[in-house]
């Protein structure tokens, strides 16, 4: 009696169970797909504000796609735009973005949607792109102040075009130009095993824009415009080049491999600049300078008296008669992401085939006013300490 | 006589045994959901729908479902009927499910419901149960939007989300929090019995007889004569 009565129990509950379940599962089938459409409907709204036009926004499966790094989502709408949702990072833990690409490859907004920068420029910086296309993106300026947020957002803004590109269909380098200089070195010189250092130059030599040694001895690369030459230890040109172009290229190398400095003792010398540190001359006359100057924080009349303790070391090669062949930075202590921009060759790289007469020109670095003086200086201290070298007067103040 | 009996059954869910101010049943949402009056309207609505629904079935399938194991069966028929009425509010009325959040869920677990199961609608007939399920459906509501209108009005200074701009100074910034809230709620129970001088059953004591349910409770010492349990 009683076990027939437990078997009710596990009968009624079971069946009852089962009705439920099938009641639910008929609800959900008349509510899910309404469901689905408000939840996609509440999620094109925040896509609507960075596309203000787009209808029947869809979101894409990425995974086929080889999209920049920044990228995390990405819509596509009816009229062939994509909004695009990039995380990227920036002065400190970084930010998350949309941004939205019409289909003719213009911005039609970028927003921020959420960020722990410090001083909040993200919040409105994204109105700067509007309208704009990938050109003219990387044209907008950064806020002085919130270099390394700006900088961000904007290569941000860039990656969301080229990522709409490839969506659409297109195709885009979405290399750095340090990946793309790395894989056209390697291109050019594949013995050189992907390890290259600009070279130094002490020699003047002519046709070509820069020169790479394989950090292993096995050659060298020569850039000449967008083409990039292999050439091995001996100076034979093994890539990139044919005839004239091939022969001088040799010929310049050539120079490179002769070259020899001798130490100049400079106690024999007086009134040289005190900033001048040690000098070398070629065999072909040239002079190859260190000198240091004093950044931000120079104090009174002192030219070389840093507040950091620490000079700027400048390594700079020029001819006899005061040309810069070659300028770098060797070694600042700068403030991070203001001055610390001499040590970087969109600066310091300005300064070749400067003189005296127009080294002045060049651009300064925005918001380092004292770096840029400082270096400036060092420079033509060096200027001078070449003409005491040569036995001209100099003209030290 | 018998419609009588029917219209006491629906109306005494509204004052004389409130599920909230009188039965002190299903505290939580009235605390949590009473901050505004759509949200406590809503709350009303979908738990009156729950009540009158699942006390229906429940009557419904009394005589079938065994005595030991009533209390799962019931759960099983709430709880399923709790997540249609989510389906329903989630795809119809979607900025509601986002002010209810986790509070729509929860009406499975409250207890005016599963206390209406077991006192009325586990021993009469459909129609009446159903009638207690409007009844106490209404009365619950009535007591959501009580609350909610006064923590709203003078706790935020606005009425169903509207704005009132000369009370936006004196605003009662504590009614909106869980403290005005338990305040509130006090004051609501003690109005009542003011209104009903006594009439409603008073918690006396710990014992059957001040309970407010025992009219319709059936078990341990309330359990009349002749009836099993």
């Amino acid at each position: 009696m009683k076990k027939s009565f437990n078997v009710k129990s596990i009968v009624v509950l079971t069946a009852i169970c089962a009705v439920i379940s099938l009641l639910l599962a008929a609800t959900n089938a008349l509510t899910a797909p309404i469901i689905e459409k408000n939840q996609a409907a509440a999620a094109n709204e925040a896509l609507l504000v960075v596309m203000p036009d787009g209808t029947d926004f869809e979101k894409m499966d990425l995974s086929s796609y080889e999209l920049p790094a920044t990228v995390t989502e990405a819509y596509k709408e009816a009229g062939g735009g994509h909004v695009v949702k990039l995380t990227t990072t920036g002065y400190g833990s970084g930010f998350v973005i949309m941004c939205g690409v019409k289909a003719d490859g213009t911005v039609s907004g970028a927003v921020c949607l959420s960020s722990n920068e410090t001083l909040g420029h993200e919040k409105t910086f994204g109105e700067n792109f509007t309208g704009k296309n990938v050109d003219e993106v990387v044209t907008v300026d950064t806020i002085s102040g919130a270099t390394k947020t700006t900088v961000a957002y904007r290569n941000a803004v860039k990656d969301a075009i080229n990522a709409a590109t490839i969506l659409g269909g297109g195709s885009v380098d979405i290399r750095s130009e340090e990946e793309i200089l790395a894989d056209n070195l390697a291109a050019a010189l594949p013995t050189g095993e992907d390890k290259f250092t600009k070279l130094f130059l002490t020699e003047v030599i002519e046709g070509i824009d820069a020169v790479y040694t394989a950090d292993n001895g096995n050659g060298f690369v020569c850039v000449i415009g967008e083409q990039f030459i292999g050439v091995d230890e001996t100076g034979a040109v093994v890539s990139g080049a044919e005839g004239d172009m091939a022969a001088n290229v040799s010929a310049q190398i050539a120079i490179l491999n002769a070259s020899e400095e001798t130490e100049l003792d400079l106690s024999a010398y007086t009134d040289l600049p005190s900033a001048l540190v040690s000098a070398t001359k070629t065999a072909t006359g040239n002079y190859v300078l260190n000198v240091k100057g004093a950044g931000y924080g120079i104090n009174g009349g002192d030219d070389y008296h840093p507040a950091s303790g620490e000079y700027i070391y400048i390594k700079v090669s020029m001819t006899k008669d005061g040309k810069i062949i070659d300028c770098l930075t060797v070694s600042q202590a700068e403030t991070p992401n203001f001055g610390s921009v001499c040590a970087d060759e969109s600066f310091y790289g300005q300064f070749v085939g400067k003189t005296e007469a127009d080294y002045e020109a060049v651009d300064g670095i925005s918001g380092a006013t004292l770096t840029t003086n400082g270096y400036k200086k060092a420079i033509l201290r060096a200027f001078e300490s070449v003409k005491i070298l040569e036995g001209g007067a100099g003209n030290e103040e | 006589m018998k419609n009588n009996n029917n219209l006491a059954v629906l109306t005494k869910g509204i004052l004389k045994e409130n599920p909230v101010l009188v039965l002190i049943l299903g505290t939580c949402p009235t605390l949590a959901t009473t901050t505004n009056l759509v949200g406590a309207f809503g709350m009303g609505i979908a738990a009156m729908v729950v009540l009158i629904c699942s006390n229906m079935l429940i009557s419904l399938l009394r005589k079938v479902i065994p005595d030991n194991v009533r209390i799962p069966c019931y759960i099983v028929i709430i709880s399923g009927f709790v997540t249609i009425v989510q389906m329903f509010v989630q795809a119809y009325f979607p900025a509601l499910y986002e002010m209810l959040g986790v509070y729509l869920a929860l009406i499975t677990v409250n207890c005016i419901i599963l206390g209406r199961a077991e006192m009325f609608a586990g021993k009469n007939t459909v129609l009446k149960s159903a009638l207690d399920g409007i009844g106490m459906g209404i009365g619950f509501t009535i007591a959501l939007c009580a609350m909610a209108f006064i923590r709203e009005v003078f706790g935020n200074a606005s009425f169903a989300g509207i704005p009132i701009p000369f009370l936006e100074p004196y605003k009662i910034a504590i009614l909106v929090k869980a403290p005005g809230g338990m305040l509130v709620y006090g004051l609501l129970i003690a109005l009542v019995y003011v209104i009903t001088s006594g009439k409603a059953p008073l918690k006396t004591d710990f014992s059957c007889a001040g309970c407010p349910s025992a009219g319709s409770c059936h078990t341990g010492a309330c359990m009349k004569k002749g009836e099993e349990q």
